[in-house]
């Protein structure tokens, strides 16, 4: 009798991971927005407080110079796609700098979804309280008490939502923008009318500091003798306005192709919207709002705004309610941004083998960095709790991470220049030739200026001083430990988390598809990926599935039970998928099958999932047309009609391709 | 002697390259009928057969003096070269040896049943029952017809009519079922 063997796939892995969801451009701005953006609603108060009327010019100064440092994330995310203050300044400076930055950005995070939360808590206590009034209710909330009550809710529920994983909450920040982009036509509206009405008048330019504002400095004549230095300590104090920006790099791995199209055209929305918001109703409140009623209003400044505009008592108040909730979603969502910022610098510190390997197991359902989510969440309620709803003192704690994580960045983007092994695909401008060397200006510049903000602020701003820097010496020695206790077990490369979901059959795999047409690219050497890479620069995203496909060869014709875990080789070869897959900012499902015969297993696959092309690369061991022939072959054994067509593409790693319509 | 480089049917420069749309509709090409490349004389049952290279030895003998394509060792050593390669028997029961020759015209080829199986060198578990053999021009152009026939065989002869053709009894009726099928 004939026996009958059978080269057939046994058994099926598909591999999820949230390091292949890419989100558009315009969700990628909200992200950040909801943090620049937000800043409208407590920066001119804080601001206000700190150098009087004269606060307006400031924060048009800080407004302008985002775009410099949104330039020079530009640049950073340009060489590298998961990138951010910790691996440029890594690159540039080492690991030791590197941790003293992000434990400064870890502060600025952390102080991000407190002041956020609290501020919206501020706004919605004012509203309830204008509004109990007129309900007849005779209850006064404290604001102080409420406002931590209101944070605490908020960063609960945004701690949910990056649970679940970043799409969910970029969709939520797409509709926060929306929705603060409707409330900033209306306010700018009636404050427009308001103006026609009684007049605009521009803010003073002569500073008056408060003495908290001056710090350490107060009492010395130093400000007012050197006009210079009064200018840069009320632009430090209005700085917190650019608040966010770090997030710009951390999603940009999540950016969809063209990525750098994309990341340029993010840019310049963020500082249209954050630019024109917050600029506008500052300026606006100093003109409308009458200066001695402008106290009552610094912890919601534009609430005031909404209260002193022309119109009915009833459509001010109705004014009010609009600016109040769409800053208390706007506020929540900075929560979110700090959240995903933070799981985004903790995730390239834990690749890098200084967070210990157990923060980045992945949510079995959700495949989300949970741990690190936590973590960040963790410190964001117990900050809450220790401020008891004061707004200001946050808004002075904050700037010290956010400024200190900027310098680094910026001095670690000009030592990046004079280190030029890193290829670029777009540069900071004003790029002058001094002696015949190339002079990053434009970078110096901005290093310069951010530096000069850095060290005036440490003198002015005690809080921020003294409370960031103890934070920020806490996450270092942190860091620091968890390294040194990772050291012996950290691999020597970053490996990628995979979430493994075994199917019964390769059929189920497309279960896991929803577009018509279908790709299928097989993967083995994680050194040999330029197929894949073309692949993707040549997939039509939004008609086409793209499948990598890696067979684990087992010989023999009996194995069974499922892949519970990938081996390291395995794991080296998806986490190098991963980064192709980021670098084009398009999305593969990558499937791990097991087989005695890897060309029955492409085969099988392709058809199983109903490709209409196979794309192979130059294998080092076996020419081409063996393995064309090979796979014409095994296509036509296991093809139950031969009326498909399909194209076999094999890339070479010169980039010329050999294509075969079967 | 080392593959081709330029063998493949197109070698497009990655600078010259045309936009590929990935995954969109292709015209299907040209099917090839099996049958065209047979004739009875080149039809022939191995009613023993105990050595793989023996029967190959023996069929590529007869398919040279039956083309007229000379000496038959050239074509003997090169399709057993390819042999050492990536299998070419398959688990349905096929087994497609080939190669690609330079200075032959057109495509050559033979069908051998044998009927109580022999077993593959190379894969001692795979029960060869039929050996399509082939010889195609090692020319670019016919490079993608060299695969397309591989793959025309692999879909035909498997299953049901794979098992009628080992139970042919005569080169006529195997030669018949084939032509049939490709209606």
């Amino acid at each position: 009798m004939v026996r009958k063997p059978s080269r057939r796939v046994t058994e099926v892995v598909v591999l999820s991971t949230a390091m292949l969801t890419f989100i558009s451009f315009g969700r990628a701005a909200a992200i950040v927005i909801c943090d620049m953006a937000s800043t409208a609603w407590y920066v001119g108060g804080i601001a206000l407080q700190a150098v009087g009327p004269a606060a307006p010019w400031f924060i048009l100064a800080v407004m302008l110079f985002s775009t410099c440092v949104l330039a020079l994330y530009m640049e950073g995310s340009s060489m590298f796609v998961r990138g951010g203050v910790y691996k440029v300044v890594k690159e540039a400076m080492g690991g030791t700098l590197a941790k003293v930055s992000v434990s400064a950005l870890m502060f600025d995070y952390v102080l991000t979804g407190a002041i956020s939360s609290v501020s919206a808590g501020q706004y919605v206590a004012g509203l309830l309280n204008s509004v109990f009034p007129l309900a007849h209710v005779e209850w006064r909330l404290d604001p102080a008490l409420f406002s931590c009550v209101f944070a605490l809710a908020a960063v609960g529920y945004f701690w949910r939502q990056n649970i679940v994983g970043i799409e969910e909450s970029s969709d939520k920040a797409l509709k926060i923008v929306r929705a603060t982009a409707v409330m900033g036509a209306i306010v700018t509206g009636f404050c427009l009318v308001t103006c026609a009405r009684r007049g605009f008048t521009w803010p003073t330019t002569t500073l008056s500091f408060s003495p908290e504002a001056l710090g350490w400095l107060a009492g010395s004549d130093w400000p007012r003798k050197v006009g210079a230095l009064g200018l840069l300590i009320a632009f430090g104090h209005a700085f917190l306005g650019m608040s966010g920006v770090e997030t710009l790099a951390q999603v940009y791995r999540e950016m969809e192709a063209p990525k750098l199209k994309n990341l340029k055209r993010a840019v310049v929305v963020i500082f249209l919207f954050s630019f024109i918001l917050t600029t506008s109703v500052t300026f606006f409140a100093v003109s409308i709002i009458p200066e001695g009623e402008r106290a009552r209003y610094y912890d919601n400044l534009i609430a005031g705004l909404a209260m002193f505009v022309d119109g009915p008592h009833w459509l001010r108040l109705v004014l009010q309610a609009f600016v109040v909730l769409v800053g208390a979603a706007i506020l929540c969502g900075a929560v979110n941004t700090a959240i995903v910022g933070s799981n985004g610098v903790l995730n390239r510190m834990a690749e890098d083998g200084v967070m210990p390997d157990w923060f980045r197991y992945l949510h079995p359902r959700f495949g989300t960095t949970h741990r690190m989510i936590n973590l960040v969440v963790a410190l964001q309620v117990l900050t809450i709790l220790l401020c008891r709803g004061d707004v200001y003192v946050l808004g002075e704690a904050y700037a010290f991470g956010l400024i200190w994580s900027l310098v680094f960045n910026a001095g670690s983007v000009v030592l990046l220049r004079f280190k030029s092994q890193f290829e670029r695909e777009w540069m900071v401008p004003f790029n002058w030739k001094v002696g015949g060397r190339p002079m990053p200006i434009g970078l110096l510049f901005i290093f310069l200026t951010l530096l000069s903000v850095g060290l005036i602020n440490l003198l002015t701003k005690k809080v921020a001083t003294v409370f960031g820097a103890a934070f920020a010496a806490g996450f270092f020695v942190l860091f620091l430990a968890a390294e040194r206790f990772n050291r012996g077990k950290a691999r020597d490369q970053h490996r990628e988390k995979l979430n493994l979901c075994n199917e019964a059959t390769v059929d189920d795999v497309l279960k896991h598809m929803d577009k018509p047409n279908r790709v299928l690219v097989a993967v083995r050497d994680p050194g040999g990926l330029h197929h894949l890479s073309k692949a993707l620069d040549d997939l039509d995203e939004e008609t086409t599935e793209l499948v990598v496909l890696y067979c684990h060869v087992q010989h023999g014709m009996s194995f069974g039970g499922d892949i519970e875990s990938l081996g390291p080789e395995e794991e080296h070869l998806f986490t190098r998928v991963v980064e192709v897959a980021e670098k084009s900012g398009k999305s593969v499902t990558p499937l791990v099958v097991v087989s005695n015969d890897p060309f029955y297993a492409i085969a099988q696959s392709a058809q199983a999932v109903g490709a209409g092309e196979v794309v192979l690369g130059i294998s080092g061991r076996v020419s081409i047309e063996d393995q064309l022939e090979r796979l014409a072959m095994t296509w036509g054994a296991l093809q139950k009609t031969d009326l498909t067509p399909v194209t076999f593409r094999v890339i070479h790693r010169n980039g010329a391709e050999t294509e075969v319509p079967l | 002697m080392p593959p081709k480089e330029g063998n493949p049917s197109r070698d497009i420069p990655a600078t010259k390259s045309p936009p590929v749309k990935t995954g969109a509709a292709r015209v299907a090409a040209k099917v090839i009928r099996v049958s065209s490349l047979l004739s009875e004389d080149n039809v022939s049952i191995a009613a023993s057969a105990a050595d793989k290279n023996a029967v190959l030895e023996t069929v590529v003998k007869g398919l040279c003096q039956r083309k007229g394509l000379g000496a038959p060792q050239p074509f003997l050593d090169k399709v057993l070269e390819r042999e050492k390669g990536i299998s070419t028997t398959l688990d349905t029961g096929l087994s497609l040896p080939h190669a690609r020759m330079d200075g032959l015209a057109d495509i050559v080829a033979s069908v051998t049943v044998i009927p109580g199986g022999l077993a593959d060198p190379g894969q001692p578990d795979l029960t060869i029952r039929v050996m399509f053999l082939f010889f195609s021009p090692n020319k670019p152009e016919f490079f993608q017809m060299h695969l397309q026939l591989l793959h025309r065989v692999s879909v035909l002869l498997k299953g049901a009519l794979l098992d009628q053709v080992t139970k042919a009894s005569t080169p006529a009726e195997v030669l018949e079922l084939i032509r049939k099928a490709e209606k």
